[in-house]
């Protein structure tokens, strides 16, 4: 039985959401835009027409190679990339080559045993080794393990035109011409697809929270593309060392599932090749999300030659200590941060605090809404005001669609004190326990289930007034 | 009124002071251009009406009112024909306007016509055009110089009364010199790109071409400055050019050997007396050493062609033109080589290093120029080749340029003025190169030589058959 | 880089498929001496000593050169003149022979 562990890279191209388009001052936002109306001369490649980078675009690249624990690179350039293809208007796209904005970055992603259990699955004829099931105990009691994921590059580029393929021809528009587009390339740290998926996931939340791009997949602001191959070094360094001889690349992949499905199937394809001797071809492959597998498309045997040199329209890039920093400092607080602030200062669950701290708005709208609630006088009463909202919005008992002051209205209503009538509370415990015989022996017999029906009965008869929490304790003190 | 030989300065004055019409002024070189570009082929496209509103009596205060120029066809003029004389642009009609024509229309000029080149500007002959040479003013059965070959032509014959060319490796300097007028390569970055029909990114220049240094010096004027659509334009503060130019300075000149190798010898001698004149006039003339060209030769040849290679991938018929196959040899020879030079496993061998060489070049200028304010030598190695004898000179474009191509490469700016005939009666030209964006002493010294000698009357006797 | 860079008939064919060029069989071999004797004159490059100096990518010593981000619409093309240059288009988009 041959043994294979998965070799993963990923490319990942971030859409940003700037005003204006990389190299002009078009529309960013090309949506449901009439065909090649979101155009001029420079991003439909007119003759004579001149590329001017847009300073956004080049501060949020740095941004998200800080976020990413990146090296920004003080002088960057850009450079011209040819290739000829109907969506590349000027036969070259403006990319970035030997001087990118970041370089050698590093991402740690935590993955679960649940995850781990979810791992791409052995198959008859082989299995996968994997090395996540050692787990260090003592540093992380839950089982988890960090994955550092090396990040090789974060460049800037220009977006190309958008293909429609029908009947006998193919149509191009170019409203989403040279919008800005971020490229992020991993090192092939990746062992199975669960691990991308939740790489994926995470990287989605931190770009959302920079604020720099809307980062769906379904939507295209988010591209990703795996290169896979397997290897029979079990070593990690060894296998570094000695990458596998050929990778495949799969591309048409737009949701973070499908992300773990095409690469486990690719994965199972590829070793099934190899356990017949063969090597599986170098090529790009296409995902077919309805069918669940991969299919050849083109051979990448034949390196394109790009051809790379500097842009001579783009004067390079210098930047300073200073800019860099400034840059650095518009960086929010992150998501993991936030949960371990969250967890530490508020008390909270562990996934109550990775819920709230997974979407920047909802974090946001979670510490302005109990905020808004501890000022106001009427709350005094409520304990735990941090905890109970942070429940109330993870379990959804009240809705965050309102504004900060109905939030906190409600909130008030739901969770104040009531004033309960002790007395009344004590006899209506009385009374349901004399009138339910049957179901008393049945509790004491052993079905505890039961005690829900009693406090039921118990707050009908309140008619809401009482705590739950306190009814369940009395009740279950009057029946033992 | 006889407007015939009129500079543009003196036509300005005309309309200023209503004793010409700006309607006459365009009727007049409209009709002259008629007359004589079936035997000169100096334009692609003659415009039928003016684009400006002609009303009576009213004289707008835009310094280039009435004025026609003829602008080479490698500038986009929206709604107007533009094909870099090209098949493969042979009904492209551009959409937008270059920043250079849109500058010249808010000063209100009219443009007359597009004119011939070597298509894409490849070339010193103006032979490569799709639509036919362009015949010297000066005798008929020779080339006008190339690749601003038409605007030259058009100045030469009179039948307009400026021009506007482009140069990447001569090709303003070169013509003007066979045509025997005046023509001025800028500063790289000084004059917007934008628009202009792209062939050496790093190279391509916008200019002027002129009767006279002042018409020049006007017209740099209003083409120069920062471009936000141009990103390698300079923000370097634009002198007054003409107020500068007037002033009487004695100025430091270097001459360098290197530059007189090959030349034939009517040249040099008109170039020796010239030199006579300058030193009698109370400047200085040193010797300078400079770099041989002919190492800017090959720096540009590799790097242009890399450029040329790059920027010629767009035209594949999709959005708009015919598609590759148009494309004429000396295009497809040039694209070829480029990508060659571009290709896995060349590029450190050709690109890069022409590219370090290229720095030894901008060094040796930079420190040359501590010592000279100006260097001068000879424009053209010979003057204007009779049609047919280019084929005797391998790769003939770079050659015939070979004196013009490292103020490219390092891109300073440089002038050609004519200097005298030769025993052919033939223009030759003086060039005049200057430190970055030291346009203004080129002018002033260039002012001086033709106030002092009309230049021989060159640009006089080249248009007299024309009158 | 000695004189002995001579391109081949496959040097040639691969430069212009690269270049996305038409050739003609008949003018494969003027191409390949043209070429090759463009090539042969560049080297004189070699006889000046580069080991030390650093490559000109750019003409100017211009450095962060920004556009600030925000659309104009001033420079913007309608779908109309955007297209009107090309030869086939189909509702607005333009068009090419199928790719897949």
């Amino acid at each position: 039985m041959s043994k294979y562990t998965p070799v993963i890279g990923l490319e990942i191209h971030v859409e940003l959401k700037t005003k204006s388009k990389m190299f002009c001052q078009c529309d960013a936002d090309y949506f449901g835009k009439k065909p090649n109306s979101n155009t001029c001369p420079v991003c439909i490649g007119m003759p004579g027409a001149l590329p001017v980078p847009n300073r956004t675009a080049v501060e949020w690249a740095i941004k998200i190679g800080q976020a990413l624990n990146c090296v920004i690179n003080k002088h960057s350039k850009f450079d011209r990339k040819h290739y000829f293809y109907p969506d590349l208007p000027k036969a070259y796209q403006i990319s970035q080559y030997d001087e990118p904005i970041a370089v050698n970055g590093r991402f740690n992603i935590i993955t679960t045993p649940s995850s781990l259990r979810s791992a791409t699955p052995p198959y008859i004829g082989g299995e996968f080794t994997n090395n996540n099931l050692l787990l260090t105990k003592e540093e992380y009691p839950k089982g988890e393990v960090v994955k550092k994921i090396a990040i090789t590059r974060v460049h800037l580029e220009e977006d190309t035109g958008k293909l429609t393929h029908t009947g006998k021809d193919t149509l191009v528009d170019f409203n989403r011409s040279s919008v800005p587009l971020v490229e992020i390339v991993t090192e092939p740290d990746f062992e199975n697809a669960e691990d991308v998926k939740i790489f994926l996931e995470k990287l989605h939340t931190i770009i959302r929270y920079l604020d720099v791009s809307d980062a769906n997949m379904e939507e295209g602001s988010m591209r990703m593309e795996p290169n896979i191959s397997l290897s029979m070094i079990s070593d990690k360094a060894e296998r570094m060392k000695h990458l596998p001889n050929y990778k495949v690349e799969v591309k048409n992949i737009n949701s973070f599932n499908f992300a773990k499905k095409a690469i486990d199937f690719e994965l199972i394809r590829q070793a099934k090749i190899l356990d017949k001797g063969e090597t599986p071809a170098q090529e790009t492959r296409g995902y077919d999300d309805k069918k669940g597998i991969t299919f050849s498309q083109r051979s990448k045997e034949e390196a394109q030659d790009y051809r790379y040199f500097p842009e001579p329209d783009i004067p390079p890039m210098e930047f300073s200590d200073e800019e860099i920093e400034a840059i650095r400092l518009t960086i929010p607080e992150l998501p993991s941060a936030k949960r371990e602030r969250f967890i530490r200062d508020f008390g909270l669950k562990e996934n109550e605090a990775a819920i709230l701290a997974r979407e920047r708005s909802i974090a946001d709208y979670y510490e302005s809404v109990f905020s808004k609630i501890k000022s106001i006088r009427a709350s005094s009463e409520i304990e735990n005001v941090e905890k109970l909202t942070a429940s109330a919005i993870v379990n959804k008992r009240i809705s965050i669609s309102q504004s900060p002051d109905e939030f906190a209205e409600k909130f008030i209503e739901t969770y104040k004190p009531i004033d309960v009538d002790q007395d009344k509370l004590s006899e209506v415990i009385a009374s349901i326990i004399k009138n339910n015989p049957k179901q008393v022996e049945q509790y004491n017999a052993g079905k505890t289930g039961l005690l829900g029906y009693f406090v039921g009965m118990v707050m009908k008869e309140m008619n809401g007034k009482a705590d739950p929490q306190a009814v369940q304790k009395l009740m279950r003190e009057r029946l033992s | 009124m006889d407007l015939f030989g009129k500079t543009i300065t003196e036509l300005q004055a005309l309309i200023k002071e209503k004793k010409v019409a700006a309607s006459e002024v365009w009727e007049y070189f409209v009709k002259r251009s008629k007359r004589h570009n079936p035997k000169l082929n100096a334009y692609v496209s003659l415009l039928e009406k003016p684009s400006n509103p002609i009303v009576k009596g009213i004289i707008p205060k835009m310094e280039l009112w009435g004025i026609p120029l003829a602008v080479k066809d490698n500038y986009c003029t929206k709604g107007v024909r533009t094909t870099a004389s090209s098949k493969v642009l042979d009904d492209f009609i551009s959409p937008y306007e270059s920043t250079v024509t849109s500058k010249l229309k808010l000063s209100g000029y009219e443009l007359l016509g597009k004119t011939n080149m070597d298509a894409w500007a490849h070339g010193a002959s103006t032979e490569t055009s799709d639509y036919g040479l362009t015949k010297n003013p000066w005798d008929l059965g020779r080339y006008p110089g190339g690749s601003s070959g038409g605007s030259a032509a058009a100045v030469a014959a009179y039948i307009a009364p400026g021009a506007i060319g482009s140069d990447t490796g001569g090709s303003i300097r070169h013509p003007s010199a066979w045509c025997g007028i005046i023509g001025l390569k800028p500063t790289y970055g000084r004059v917007s790109r934008y628009g202009v029909i792209a062939m050496g990114s790093s190279f391509d220049c916008p200019g002027p071409m002129t009767q006279s240094v002042e018409d020049n010096a006007m017209l740099l004027q209003i083409m120069a400055g920062k471009d936000p659509y141009d990103a390698t334009s300079s923000p370097v503060a634009v002198p007054d050019y003409r107020s500068k130019m007037k002033t009487k300075r004695k100025l430091k000149i270097g001459i360098a050997r290197e530059y007189l190798k090959g030349v034939e010898p009517d040249i040099q001698t008109a170039f020796e007396n010239m030199v006579d004149v300058i030193k009698k006039m109370g400047h200085s003339v040193v010797d300078v050493s400079l770099m041989s060209p002919e190492y800017s030769i090959s720096v540009y040849t590799i790097a242009q062609r890399a450029e040329v290679s790059s920027n010629l991938g767009r035209y594949d018929g999709i959005r708009y033109a015919n598609n590759r196959a148009y494309f004429g040899q000396e295009a497809k020879r040039r694209i070829m080589l480029g990508t060659y030079t571009l290709s896995h496993g060349y590029y450190d061998a050709f690109y890069k290093k022409a590219q370090k060489v290229r720095t030894l070049i901008k060094n040796n200028f930079k420190k040359t120029f501590e010592d000279v304010d100006l260097i001068i030598g000879p424009n053209t190695p010979v003057t204007a080749l009779k049609v047919g004898e280019f084929e005797k000179y391998p790769f003939f474009g770079e050659l015939m340029d070979q004196l013009n191509e490292s103020a490219s490469v390092a891109g300073i700016p440089a002038m050609s003025i004519p200097i005298e005939l030769d025993s052919k009666n033939l223009p030759i030209g003086m060039q005049i190169m200057g430190n970055y964006f030291d346009e203004s002493s080129i002018f002033n010294f260039a002012y001086q030589i033709e106030q002092e000698t009309n230049f021989f009357d060159v640009i006089k006797k080249g248009r007299e058959k024309y009158k | 880089m000695s004189k002995s860079v001579h391109l081949t008939k496959e040097d040639v064919l691969h430069i212009a498929q690269l270049a996305n060029l038409p050739l003609s069989e008949e003018s494969i071999e003027k191409y390949q001496k043209d070429l090759t004797e463009t090539l042969h004159y560049v080297e004189n490059l070699d006889e000046l000593d580069i080991s030390k100096t650093e490559a000109s990518s750019h003409t100017t010593d211009l450095q962060n050169v920004f556009f600030e981000d925000g659309t104009k619409e001033t420079r913007k093309f309608t779908q109309e003149q955007a297209t009107q240059n090309a030869k086939n288009i189909k509702n607005g988009q333009f068009v090419v022979k199928r790719l897949m």
